[in-house]
C-alpha cells in the first residue's frame, strides 16, 4: 500500500509548523524525511500516524482517506493499521517482551494461539525469541529497540513509520540496526516513512529522501541526486560536507569566480536565482603541492591557494584551503603543512551550481 | 515472514471515517467530572462569599450588607488577625530551622540512629494535631502534670509554665509542623546533585563551609516553598489554636470564625467575612509558593543522587542526638505515654503511684453505641471517601494532563482551589450552601464525604499527577497506533502504570480523612459524628480519660495503617 500526502498543514495555535507539503510513498518504497531538528519531520510523521490532527490537506493510506480535515474526515490512529517505531521505543514497562509484541494482535481479538505463533515469528525475525518472557527493564537499549521493531511488524502493517529509531543507540549498534531495518523493510515490502536528522542514515537506507526545512520540503530525490545535485545551498550543506565559491555568469556563457577565474561547472537545470555559488564536495577535489604547473587541463578546473587549517582525522586529513577568495574543504591522504602553496583540481561534474536564496547569505 | 490468510490487518475495519465512540465516552465522563468538581469547589466558595454580604444566619430572611466587611476592621478581628500572623510566622521560622536541621542531620551527617529516628518522624507526621494538643494540655495546663511537678513536688514555682498562651500554641504547632518540613526538605536534600558540593570541597571548603555556602543556598527555593506551606498550614490550623487558645483567650482567625458560629451571640455573616479574608491570605501565600516552585524548577538541581561524603558530627554529636531524640520524645513518645496513662486512670492524678487503674474507658468505647457509631462513620467516610477522592483525582489528572479537552485549564484551576481554603472555612461555606440548596445533605455522612473530598482533592491530584507526568506519552500513543482505542489505551497502559500512585493517594486520603477535624467541626450532627469529633467532645466535657482512650485507639489504627502502607510500598518497589 502506498501513502499519499497532499498539502498537509499543521498548526499549533498561531504557529504553523508544516506548510502544506505534498509527497507520495509507493508500495515497498523506503522514504526518509531528513532535516534539522525542529523542521517538522516528527509532526509530519505523527499526522500520518493519526497522533496529531492535521489542520489541512489530505492523507491517504492505500486508497483510503485517513485524514481530510476540510471534509471533516479523521480516522483514529487505532484504525489506520500502521506499524510505528517511536524514538523512545515506547516499550510498555508493565508487560513482558511477548506481551508487548502480542499487543497489536490481542487488541484486535486474534485468537491466543495465533498470537503466540505470530509473536514468536516476529521475535525470531529480530533475534529476540529467547528473551520473550523478559521484562523491558531487564533489556538493553538495543534489545528494547528490537522489541519495538518486532511490535511494529507483527501485525503485518500496511505502512511502517519510524521516528529517529536509532538516535538512542551507540554508533556501533546503529550501523548494524540500519541494515537490519532495511532488510526487514525489503522483506515486508511496505511503504515506509523514516524520520531522521542524520544524513548518513538517510542516504544509506532510503530509496528516496525528502529534505525539509522550516516546515517545507526543500528537495526530494534519490540519495545520489541529493548529494550530487542539491537544489540549493541549504540542501548542499545539510547533506554531506560541502564548500562554496561565489560565482557570477560571465557575459556570453560560462561562470567565473569573484577573482575572475573561469570555472567549468554543472549548471544543468539549476533554478533561477539572484545569486549563485559553486558547490564542491571535499572528496572530489584533488590537491597537490606547489603552484599550478603549466596549462590547465582542458576538462578540469584548477585553483591555486594555500592551506590555512588542517585537521587530522585518521583515514584522511581535512584541509581548509584558501583559494580564489573562498575557503574550501579538501580531503586528502597526503600531508601538507599549514601555509603551504597548493593546487586544487576538480572535474566539472563535481562542481555543481547551487542557487542562493536571499535568506541564506552566509 | 510468511503471509497467511489470517493477517490482522486484513480484518474488516469499520468504515466510519469518523472519530470512534471511545472519545465520545471520554468526553461524556469529562463533562460529568467537570460539573461535579465545579459544584464541589464552587458551591461552598460562592455560598461563603454570599454569606459574607448577608445580615442574617443561613436560611433566614435577611438583607444585603457591607457590615461584615466593616466588622473585619474591628479591634477584635484585627487583634486576632495579628495574633494569627505572628503565631504563623514564629511557628514557620522555628519549624523550618528544626525540620531542616533534622533532615540535614539524618541525610548529610554520620548520625548513627537514622534508622530509628526516620520512621518515628514519619509516625509523628501522622499523629493528629488535636491529639497532640490534648496531650500537651494534660501536661502543660495550669493544673497539669508539669506545673504540679515543679510547683507542688519540687517547690520551684518560678518554673511554672502555661500552655494556654500564644507561646504554648507556637510550641505545640512547631511539634506538629516539623515532620512536614522534614518530609518536604528530605527529597531536595537527598536528590541534590552532589557535584556542586564536591566542587566546593575540591575548591578547599571545609564540610561545614560547604553546607553553609553551597548546600543551603542551593536548597533556597525548597526552603522558601516549605516555609510558605508551613505558614499556610499554621494559619489555617484549627484544632491546636482552638484547644489551647480558647481557654487562654488567645484567638486566631480560624478559632474566631468557629466561636462566631458555635457560640452565642452568633454572627454567621462576620464569620463568612473572616473566612473570605483568611482564604485570601492563604490563597495569596499559595500563589506565591507556586511562583517560587516554578522559578525554582529552573535552578535547583535534582536527579542522580550520588554518594555524598557525610559530614562528621564530631564534638557536636550530642547536640544532634539531643535535637533528634528530643523532638521525637516531645512530639510523639511523651504525648503517647501521657495519653495511655490518662486513659487507664480512674481519676486523673499526676503521681502514677497514687493512681487507681482501670480499663473502663476502653470497655466504654466498646460498649457505647455512640463511640462505636463514630468509629463506623469514620471508617465509612475514610474508606468510601478516599475511593471517591482517588477516582475524582485520577479523572482530573487524566483530563488536565492527557486528554486536555476544551476547558481543561478551568478544571485544573478548580481542583487546586481547595489548597487555599482552610478547613473551617470550607465547613462554613458548606453550612451556608446547604441551607439553601434543595438537597437533603445537611447532617448526612455524604456531606461529610463531600467536605473531605473537596478539601483533600488537591492531595490526590498532586500524588497521581506526579506519577502521570512521568509516564511518557508515547507509551499510550504506541497503544493507539497498534490498534487500541483511547479507552483501551487508558485501561491497558495508563492505569496499570499509575496504579502505585493510586494506592498511595488512597492511603494518603484515608489517613487525612481519619484525622480530619477542621472541616467536620461545623457540619457534623449527632448521627454523623466521626472519631475526631467524639474525642473532641469528650475532651471539651473534661472527660480526659475517655478522650485519651479513644485517642489511643485512633492513633493505633493510624499507625497500623501506616505500617501496612510502608510494607506494601516497599514490596511494590522491589517487585
Ligand atoms: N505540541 C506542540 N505544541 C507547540 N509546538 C510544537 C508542538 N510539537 C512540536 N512543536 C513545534 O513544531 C516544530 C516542529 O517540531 P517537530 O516536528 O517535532 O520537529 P522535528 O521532528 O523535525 O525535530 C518545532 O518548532 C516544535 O517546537
Ligand atoms: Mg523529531
Amino acid at each position: 500500500m502506498s501513502i499519499s500526502i497532499e498539502n498537509l498543514t499543521k498548526r499549533y495555535g498561531p504557529l504553523t509548523v508544516v506548510h502544506g507539503i505534498s509527497f507520495n510513498v509507493a508500495k515497498g518504497e523506503f522514504m526518509s524525511l531528513l532535516g534539522p531538528s525542529g523542521c517538522g519531520k516528527t509532526t509530519t510523521l505523527r499526522c500520518i500516524a493519526g497522533l496529531e490532527d492535521a489542520n489541512g490537506g489530505v492523507i491517504r493510506i492505500g486508497d483510503r482517506i485517513v485524514s481530510a480535515p476540510e471534509q471533516d474526515v479523521v480516522v483514529s490512529a487505532h484504525e489506520r493499521q500502521i506499524g510505528m517505531v517511536f524514538q523512545s521505543y515506547a516499550i510498555w514497562p508493565h508487560m513482558t517482551v511477548a506481551g508487548n509484541v502480542g499487543f497489536p494482535l490481542a487488541i484486535r481479538k486474534v485468537a491466543a494461539q495465533e498470537v503466540e505463533r505470530q509473536v514468536d515469528e516476529a521475535l525470531e525475525i529480530v533475534g529476540m525469541r529467547h528473551l520473550r518472557d523478559r521484562h523491558p527493564s531487564q533489556l538493553s537499549g538495543g534489545q528494547q529497540q528490537r522489541v519495538a521493531l518486532a511490535r511494529a511488524i507483527v501485525g503485518r502493517p500496511r505502512v511502517l513509520l519510524f521516528d529517529e529509531p536509532l538516535s538512542n543507540l551507540d554508533a556501533k549498534l546503529r550501523e548494524g540496526t540500519r541494515t537490519e531495518i532495511k532488510r526487514l523493510q525489503r522483506e515486508l515490502d511496505v511503504a515506509t516513512v523514516y524520520v531522521t536528522h542524520d544524513q548518513e542514515e538517510a542516504l544509506s537506507m532510503s530509496d528516496r529522501v525528502i529534505v525539509m526545512d522550516g516546515g517545507r520540503i526543500t528537495q526530494a530525490g534519490t540519495p545520489k541526486e541529493l548529494y550530487r545535485r542539491p537544489a540549493n545551498r541549504f540542501v548542499a550543506d545539510f547533506v554531506g560536507r560541502a564548500s562554496f565559491i561565489d560565482v557570477t555568469r560571465m557575459n556570453g556563457s560560462g561562470w567565473s569566480t569573484a577573482a575572475g577565474v573561469r570555472l567549468r561547472l554543472d549548471d544543468a537545470g539549476a533554478p533561477p536565482a539572484t545569486r549563485y555559488q559553486a558547490m564542491l564536495r571535499p572528496e572530489s577535489i584533488d590537491i597537490c603541492h606547489g603552484a599550478a604547473r603549466g596549462k590547465a587541463d582542458e576538462s578540469d578546473n584548477i585553483l591555486c591557494g594555500h592551506v590555512v587549517e588542517s585537521h587530522y582525522l585518521g583515514a584522511y586529513t581535512e584541509y581548509l584551503v584558501e583559494a580564489s577568495g573562498a575557503k574550501l574543504k579538501v580531503h586528502s591522504r597526503s600531508d601538507f603543512d599549514v601555509g603551504a602553496e597548493v593546487t586544487l583540481r576538480f572535474a566539472p561534474e563535481f562542481c555543481r551550481l547551487v542557487a542562493l536564496g536571499d535568506e541564506d547569505r552566509v | 515472514m510468511s503471509v497467511d490468510a489470517s493477517t490482522v490487518h486484513g480484518l474488516p475495519v469499520s468504515d466510519t471515517n469518523r472519530r470512534s465512540s471511545s472519545r465520545g465516552v471520554l468526553m461524556g465522563v469529562y463533562w460529568v467530572t467537570f460539573v461535579l468538581v465545579a459544584a464541589m469547589v464552587a458551591i461552598p466558595v460562592i455560598a461563603l462569599v454570599y454569606g459574607s454580604f448577608r445580615t442574617s444566619a443561613p436560611g433566614l430572611p435577611g438583607d444585603w450588607t457591607l457590615r461584615n466587611y466593616a466588622g473585619l476592621a474591628s479591634s477584635g478581628v484585627l487583634s486576632s488577625m495579628s495574633t494569627t500572623l505572628v503565631i504563623g510566622l514564629f511557628t514557620s521560622v522555628l519549624s523550618i530551622i528544626i525540620g531542616t536541621a533534622i533532615a540535614l542531620i539524618l541525610h548529610r551527617t554520620d548520625f548513627r540512629y537514622g534508622r530509628i529516628v526516620m520512621p518515628l518522624i514519619g509516625l509523628t507526621f501522622y499523629f493528629p494535631s488535636f491529639i497532640l494538643a490534648m496531650a500537651w494540655i494534660i501536661v502543660g495546663a495550669p493544673g497539669g502534670i508539669y506545673n504540679t511537678v515543679v510547683d507542688d513536688m519540687l517547690g520551684m514555682p518560678w518554673l511554672r509554665a502555661d500552655i494556654y498562651t500564644a507561646a504554648g500554641i507556637v510550641f505545640v504547632m512547631v511539634l506538629h509542623q516539623v515532620p512536614f518540613v522534614y518530609l518536604t526538605m528530605r527529597g531536595p536534600i537527598i536528590g541534590m546533585d552532589p557535584i556542586y558540593e564536591e566542587a566546593a570541597n575540591a575548591a578547599g571548603a571545609k564540610p561545614y563551609e560547604v553546607l553553609l555556602r553551597v548546600t543551603l543556598p542551593l536548597l533556597g527555593y525548597s526552603l522558601i516553598s516549605s516555609f510558605i506551606l508551613t505558614f499556610v498550614m499554621t494559619i489555617e490550623q484549627f484544632a491546636i489554636p482552638a484547644l489551647l487558645g480558647i481557654p487562654g483567650q488567645v484567638t486566631m482567625l480560624a478559632t474566631q470564625l468557629y466561636l462566631l458560629v458555635r457560640f452565642s451571640p452568633t454572627d454567621y455573616g462576620l464569620a463568612a467575612a473572616i473566612g473570605v479574608a483568611l482564604s485570601l491570605i492563604t490563597g495569596a501565600a499559595i500563589w506565591a509558593q507556586r511562583r517560587v516552585t516554578t522559578a525554582g524548577r529552573l535552578t535547583t538541581v535534582t536527579g542522580k543522587a550520588g554518594r555524598i561524603k557525610q559530614i562528621p558530627l564530631g564534638h557536636w554529636r550530642w547536640a544532634a542526638n539531643l535535637l533528634c531524640f528530643g523532638f521525637v520524645f516531645l512530639g510523639l513518645i511523651m504525648p503517647m505515654v501521657i495519653l495511655l496513662y490518662t486513659s487507664v486512670l480512674k481519676w486523673f492524678t499526676v503521681n502514677p503511684f497514687d493512681g487507681m487503674y482501670t480499663l473502663r474507658n476502653y470497655v466504654f468505647i466498646w460498649e457505647s453505641g455512640s463511640t462505636v457509631g463514630s468509629f463506623t462513620n469514620t471508617l465509612i467516610v475514610s474508606g468510601v471517601g478516599a475511593a471517591v477522592g482517588v477516582l475524582l483525582g485520577l479523572l482530573c489528572c487524566y483530563f488536565t494532563l492527557r486528554l486536555r479537552p476544551p476547558g481543561y485549564r478551568a478544571l485544573d484551576f478548580l481542583v487546586s482551589l481547595p489548597f487555599g481554603v482552610p478547613g473551617v472555612v470550607l465547613g462554613l461555606g458548606l453550612l451556608w450552601a446547604y441551607a439553601y440548596l434543595p438537597l437533603p445533605l445537611y447532617g448526612t455522612l455524604t456531606l461529610m464525604i463531600i467536605a473531605f473530598v473537596t478539601r483533600f482533592l488537591p492531595y490526590a491530584t498532586e500524588t497521581i499527577g506526579g506519577q502521570m507526568v512521568q509516564i511518557d506519552k508515547s507509551l499510550e500513543e504506541a497503544a493507539w497506533v497498534n490498534g487500541a482505542t483511547r479507552l483501551q489505551g487508558v485501561g491497558k497502559i495508563l492505569l496499570p502504570l499509575v496504579s502505585p500512585s493510586l494506592q498511595g493517594a488512597y492511603f494518603l486520603l484515608f489517613m487525612a480523612f481519619f484525622r480530619e477535624i477542621s472541616s467536620a467541626i461545623l457540619i457534623y450532627s449527632v448521627n454523623t459524628s466521626v472519631i475526631s469529633i467524639s474525642i473532641w467532645s469528650f475532651f471539651e466535657q473534661a472527660n480526659w480519660g475517655l478522650a485519651s482512650a479513644l485517642a489511643v485507639v485512633a492513633t493505633l489504627i493510624i499507625f497500623v495503617a501506616m505500617a501496612l502502607i510502608t510494607r506494601m510500598v516497599s514490596t511494590a518497589g522491589r517487585g
